[in-house]
């Protein structure tokens, strides 16, 4: 069977989102199917600029097959079109516009797909929202599947995407959540689809003493891991742990991993390490006390994820309907609405090891129950089957 | 739930209890909610009144008071030394000490005003700020009550729109009852009236046979 999978970007650098994801179920699927990436040449979610050579390429044993982007994003002019469209009427053709200029915008793309229709079995589609998605799963309806990683982001109520969601054979959902939500906003039920998500692969040994010694970390200390952007709810997270230090006279420190965009207060127990290895990643992860998850938009946290697989316990931001989701159904996590409820759970957990202990072990049978390779492998072998049987 | 398994934490710990064997995250967040609710209400700290704000304030001073200079024998004394260059003294240095004290003076007038200035703008921002916390205070009221009685009109409008919803719905019920017997009515005036003609055709049939 031969599986197109068409994704916005691709490539052994992009580290996060609905691209890490889309690389991590080709490379697992490749062993059931016969797999061939489809992308455009950009490497920047921001302009779409091209990047990769143009033409065939292999990327971790799978083939590729990379497009160019036609024009790049404008990125101020893509935000006024953005504000625009979500403040005043507008008509579909501006929401057109606004996915044009949302990209990346490759006709090439979406023409490879349309005249290869009939080479491959089925398309599987990542991420909803942009480009490639919506001309493509207009292109080959039929045989198209989509993995939405839809967010309670606004641009999801926009008419196109509306008409958009009820066109796919079947969906591959994230969370839950992310299937209510579109389900709600689509009343596309009788689609056939299932909750997924994503496996992960944890390193067997972790050395957090040496992690500690490496960064002179002493004491107890949090973690976050992911953009550190006011999106992603840190500049909250910043305030509420420099306030919970103060309120508490807690010598608990907080650690930052990953690119920053956002500036980070100059505080003794703030301490950002920037973008690190796998391996200082992991090892960090499992010396820390709890992952502190403050994103609002999540369609699936991959970091959390890892962080029940090291047997972690999770402090999440509970106005992120699916981090809440997926705490509750773990029973691996606490989470908090204000300050109040950030306060009161962080003591708790950084206060009992034991609490520590039993959520992490909640949160590792989570993951072994849901997000191992192999049962993400036979969700999406299952998902294609269905689609056979009713040929 | 055996008993050992029920721990209590320290401070926060007092009220929240966790079943370690059998973890239920919903059950701990309810329990930190509840705390939370259960304590008191933290209100922002009242603007401590400036310093001496009951005593009078002192005004400006328009002079310095002159300066008691210490260790005056001393200087008796160094004075009646350097009696005989005096003139000579104030020749060279006059000028200069003149400016250096009417300087001096001045400063110190500065300062004095500075700090006549400073206070009473102190008190009068605590007298704009308590005379803005009663008109919050009271604009609260104000509202409140307003909003009760929104809220009262809002239910009372809620209710009226339930009754005459269903009134309507009753309204079309009926209507469509009604409906229903006009066109049975109908039909079986058309039957009679069916009847009717065959008997009258009947009527005419017999009469021909009698009168044959």
């Amino acid at each position: 069977m031969k599986i197109a999978f068409v994704v916005q970007r691709y490539g052994l650098e992009i580290s996060g989102g609905a691209e890490l994801h889309c690389r991590w179920v080709a490379e697992h699927m490749q062993k059931h199917w016969d797999v061939e990436v489809l992308t455009t040449r950009a490497s920047d979610y921001i302009t779409w600029r091209d990047h990769y050579p143009k033409g065939d390429d292999v990327v971790n044993g799978v083939s590729v097959k990379r497009f160019s982007v036609a024009k790049p994003r404008h990125p101020e002019k893509f935000g006024r079109l953005q504000n625009y469209i979500l403040a005043n009427e507008h008509r579909e053709e501006d929401e057109l516009k606004w996915l044009e200029e949302e990209g990346p915008q490759s006709p090439s793309l979406i023409r490879y797909i349309d005249e290869h229709s009939d080479d491959y079995d089925y398309f599987i589609f990542f991420s909803y929202r942009y480009y490639h998605s919506y001309w493509g799963i207009n292109a080959v309806s039929q045989k198209s599947i989509l993995v939405p990683t839809a967010e309670h982001d606004p641009v999801i109520h926009l008419h196109i995407f509306k008409e958009l969601l009820r066109k796919p054979q079947a969906y591959i959902y994230n969370s839950v959540e992310e299937r209510k939500m579109i389900n709600t906003l689509a009343r596309n039920e009788h689609i056939l689809g299932d909750v997924v998500g994503v496996g992960t692969e944890v390193p067997e040994k972790v050395f957090p003493e040496d992690f500690r010694q490496k960064y002179d970390i002493q004491g107890d200390y949090v973690i976050y891991i992911g953009r550190i952007d006011e999106n992603k709810g840190c500049h909250e997270l910043f305030d509420f742990f420099l306030r919970f230090n103060k309120d508490t006279s807690s010598d608990l420190k907080l650690v930052l991993v990953g690119s920053n965009i956002l500036k980070i207060p100059v505080h003794p127990d703030i301490r950002y390490l920037g973008f690190l290895s796998e391996e200082d990643k992991f090892s960090g992860l499992a010396g820390a006390s709890a992952l502190i998850m403050p994103s609002f938009y999540e369609s699936l946290s991959m970091v959390t994820l890892e962080a029940w697989a090291l047997q972690k316990p999770v402090l999440a931001n509970a106005r992120c309907a699916v981090l809440k989701g997926q705490c509750l159904r773990s029973n691996a996590g606490l989470f908090y609405e204000d300050y109040d409820e950030f306060r009161e759970a962080l003591c708790l957990l950084i206060g009992s090891a034991k609490l520590q202990e039993a959520l992490g072990q909640k949160g590792k049978a989570y993951f072994d129950r849901n997000y191992t390779w192999n049962v993400i492998e036979n969700k999406y072998l299952s998902v294609v089957d269905k689609l056979e049987k009713r040929k | 739930m055996n008993n050992q398994d029920k721990n209590k934490t320290t401070k926060s710990e007092t009220k929240i209890q966790i079943d370690y064997d059998n973890i239920n995250v919903a059950d701990i967040m309810d329990q930190i909610k509840a705390k939370i609710a259960a304590m008191p209400k933290s209100t922002p700290e009242p603007i401590p009144p400036p310093q001496g704000l009951a005593s009078p304030l002192t005004p400006p001073p328009d002079m310095p008071p002159e300066a008691e200079g210490g260790r005056s024998k001393l200087k008796r004394l160094l004075l009646k030394i350097m009696k005989p260059v005096a003139p000579l003294i104030k020749l060279l240095i006059l000028p200069v000490h003149h400016d250096l004290t009417e300087t001096i003076k001045t400063l110190d007038l500065t300062n004095r005003k500075l700090d006549y200035w400073s206070e009473k703008l102190d008190r009068d921002l605590y007298r704009v700020n308590e005379t803005l916390n009663t008109k919050i205070e009271e604009g609260d009221k104000t509202v409140n009550k307003r909003l009760d009685l929104a809220y009262d009109e809002i239910g009372r409008i809620k209710e009226y729109t339930k009754l005459l919803h269903s009134l309507s719905h009753n309204v079309v019920v009926e209507l469509t009852k009604l409906k229903i017997e006009e066109e049975a009515l109908k039909m079986k005036s058309r039957i009679l009236e069916k009847d009717f003609e065959f008997l009258g055709r009947r009527e005419r049939a017999l009469e021909d046979q009698v009168f044959k």
